[in-house]
């Protein structure tokens, strides 16, 4: 057991914070008002570029598709770094973690050609087409359909809160070609294709963070299909396993209640309560932060993530709720015209359990997959 | 980072793993506050498990994976003052280890070869002759004593007492750890087999997710009480301390309430490690104690990395 970081780890680190201090602008703080926002996403194409060019944007990514085969460690550092930093990669970290993974291990030759070059360069935002006003949690129940009408698929449906959809360039949307959890495809989508209406939601959670779709006799070519008919279900998995741990927000909320300590120090309003009430967040993050550390390791060993993965995942809700009800607490400012990046933070916060798949989704994993205990009857 | 165990590690813990063994039943007509652990504490001297911290292959992190797994049984030794706080305070002194914290009943006074004596900030150590000390009736799950005498006190250094309180934490943390684990399993096996409106009780969603975020706390304590074990810096220490001492309150609430009354029962034995962690949950001054270092060596970094 070691739990520092070696010498590699810790220049790759430096490295990383060295590009993000010469590439982010000096009102960046400000701008970093949430990843889907117009700002951060027009930022996000000229830094995403940037990075891409100084080897930093897909590291993990095989050398054939333009990485160096580096290690999940490489990717969870510079994960961390960027969550830390708020997201200067805006959408595109989809097309890192998991996106571009998942059509290289999926996608048609054609396929792989088109869209992976463009994602490796930090060219080019995806959106993800999953849930429906009828299929949140439940995702198998969702309705939008794709009907081969000659040699063309027709979409027709609604997706709801989906992230990004207002510049992205591509959706990887999930619609049904028959009934059935085994009837649901994966179509890859250019936005621009006509019938697709995108309407932005407005939520307390920022600009451009979620969005309606509809699809309106939407005309796919069979080629758009990633993998065969029907088999969304087991290629999606497949591609949140790569996702397991999720987004290390435990790195934004530990910096933010290390700046509300500060302020609060110098202010001399960290008393004996708020001490506890700090004491309880810290500990919450590093608890996800080695919980999520325990996951990588693992993936670096070779092994698939399991309920543990779970484990983390709740106990990274818990240390946002933590760092979020603090900050309200104690510099209640944040929320009404105070630190930009206490504010953002706070947004992404607040649905930290809901976001990727409701935190009770997590609980039940836990209970049946860690805990063994009998399942609820259905 | 590199959370898998090193050969040595592994087979030190697979040796404790087969001691525990030995010692995982509780014995049917038992119906006592506490099960002592005289038979397990004598496997552990005789095989020399109480100097593993002192072996460079082994070190504290290894003697907080033993303490974390031997606390996960029913009964009760001092292993976890003898295993990661005597090494750091002298490990020529003679145990069995108790902490004294200011003149209340402490855990193994009675009897104890080395008194760890807290008062206010300062700590001392004091080493009580025969007649110093008694037993306390306790609900607690530990054999409890008091002084009665009034044996020399030798005060620790300013440098000495951060030392011995950052290894009491880690010792507490990691005790804890095994504590939860083992009542969180008691109540999963519970629930699982409990039958109210025709299903286990572990079929309802209301316990499934109180247990899956109990598993969560149990998870995090685990990990906190390792690093700090592994690091020894103070701020580790006290945040361990503080997560193991925090979440404690609601595992013991939430677990006990899943037993219903017959966790109130001594047959049914959940009480000997709820009780042990409501006992852990006081020492080295509790949860504010423990804060109040939190903040003193937790926040320091402009950058948490």
């Amino acid at each position: 057991m070691e739990f520092d970081w070696n010498d590699e780890q810790r220049t790759f680190r430096a490295t990383v914070r060295a590009f993000l201090n010469d590439n982010l602008p000096p009102d960046w703080e400000a701008l970093a008002h949430g990843p889907g926002s117009s700002a951060q996403s027009h930022f996000s194409k000229q830094f995403c570029a940037a990075l891409a060019k100084a080897g930093l944007l897909v590291p993990h990514w095989p050398a054939e598709w333009g990485g160096r085969d580096a290690d999940p460690w490489t990717s969870f550092i510079l994960a961390e770094e960027m969550w830390a930093a708020g997201e200067p990669r805006g959408g595109q970290y989809m097309n890192v973690n998991w996106i571009g993974p998942t059509l290289m291990r999926f996608g048609s030759l054609e396929q792989r050609q088109r869209y992976i070059g463009p994602m490796a360069r930090g060219e080019t935002l995806w959106c993800q087409g999953f849930s429906e006003p009828e299929a949140g949690s439940d995702l198998a129940a969702l309705r939008t359909r794709a009907e081969l009408v000659d040699d063309k698929y027709r979409v027709n449906g609604q997706k709801i809160w989906t992230s990004y959809a207002g510049l992205a360039d591509t959706c990887f949307l999930l619609a049904r070609t028959s009934e059935g959890k085994g009837g649901i495809s994966i179509f890859l989508l250019p936005m621009d294709t006509p019938g697709i209406t995108v309407r932005q939601i407005p939520s307390i959670i920022g600009e451009g963070d979620i969005h309606e779709v509809f699809f309106d006799d939407v005309e796919v070519p069979a080629t758009a299909m990633l993998g065969g008919e029907g088999e969304a279900w087991s290629i999606v998995r497949e591609a949140l396993a790569l996702e397991r741990v999720g987004i290390p927000r435990f790195a934004l909320a530990t910096k933010m209640l290390h700046r509300a300590v500060d302020t609060l120090r110098k202010e001399s309003r960290f008393h004996h309560s708020a001490q506890v009430q700090a004491a309880r967040a810290k500990a919450a993050c590093e608890a996800a932060r080695l919980g999520s550390y325990s996951i990588i390791d693992a993936r670096c060993n070779g092994q698939i993530p399991g309920p543990e993965a779970s484990l983390v995942r709740f106990g990274t809700v818990n240390a946002e709720r933590l760092v979020s009800d603090f900050v309200v607490e104690h510099l209640p400012e944040a929320l009404s015209g105070g630190d930009p990046v206490m504010l953002a933070h706070h947004q992404r916060a607040i649905v930290a359990g809901i976001a990727s798949g409701a935190a009770e989704i997590q609980l039940n994993l836990i209970a049946t997959e860690l805990l063994q205990l009998p399942r609820e009857p259905r | 980072m590199q959370f898998t165990l090193t050969d040595d590690q592994a087979a030190l813990t697979g040796a404790i793993d087969r001691i525990a063994e030995g010692f995982d039943s509780i014995p049917t007509e038992f119906d006592g506050f506490h099960l002592p652990g005289e038979a397990l504490e004598q496997e552990l001297e005789a095989g020399g498990y109480f100097d593993i911290s002192t072996v460079p292959e082994m070190g504290p992190i290894c003697a907080a994976l033993a303490v974390e797994r031997l606390a996960r049984l029913p009964c009760t030794a001092e292993i976890a003052l003898s295993m990661l706080v005597r090494p750091q305070v002298g490990d020529d002194l003679p145990r069995p280890f108790a902490l004294l914290e200011n003149g209340r009943p402490g855990r193994f006074v009675a009897g104890a070869g080395t008194l760890l004596v807290l008062d206010g900030d300062g700590i001392g150590i004091a080493h009580p002759a025969a007649g110093d000390t008694e037993t306390v009736e306790s609900l607690y799950a530990y054999p409890m004593g008091r002084l009665t005498g009034a044996p020399d006190v030798r005060p620790l250094s300013a440098e000495e007492t951060a030392k011995a309180r950052n290894w009491l934490r880690v010792a507490c943390a990691a005790e804890m750890a095994g504590l939860m684990q083992a009542a969180l399993d008691a109540t999963v096996e519970h629930t699982s087999v409990r039958k109210q409106f025709g299903r286990p009780l572990g079929t309802f969603q209301a316990l499934r997710h109180r247990m899956a975020e109990c598993a969560v706390l149990v998870a995090g304590v685990r990990r906190l009480a390792l690093q700090a074990a592994w690091s020894g810096d103070a701020g580790d220490a006290a945040l361990a301390a503080f997560h193991a001492q925090d979440s404690a309150s609601k595992i013991t609430y939430d677990l006990h309430q899943m037993f219903g009354a017959m966790g109130m029962t001594l047959e049914m034995s959940l009480h000997l490690w709820t009780y042990r962690m409501k006992a852990l949950s006081s020492e080295l001054g509790g949860l504010g104690a423990q804060a109040a270092s939190v903040a003193n060596d937790c926040f320091t970094a402009d950058n948490p990395y």
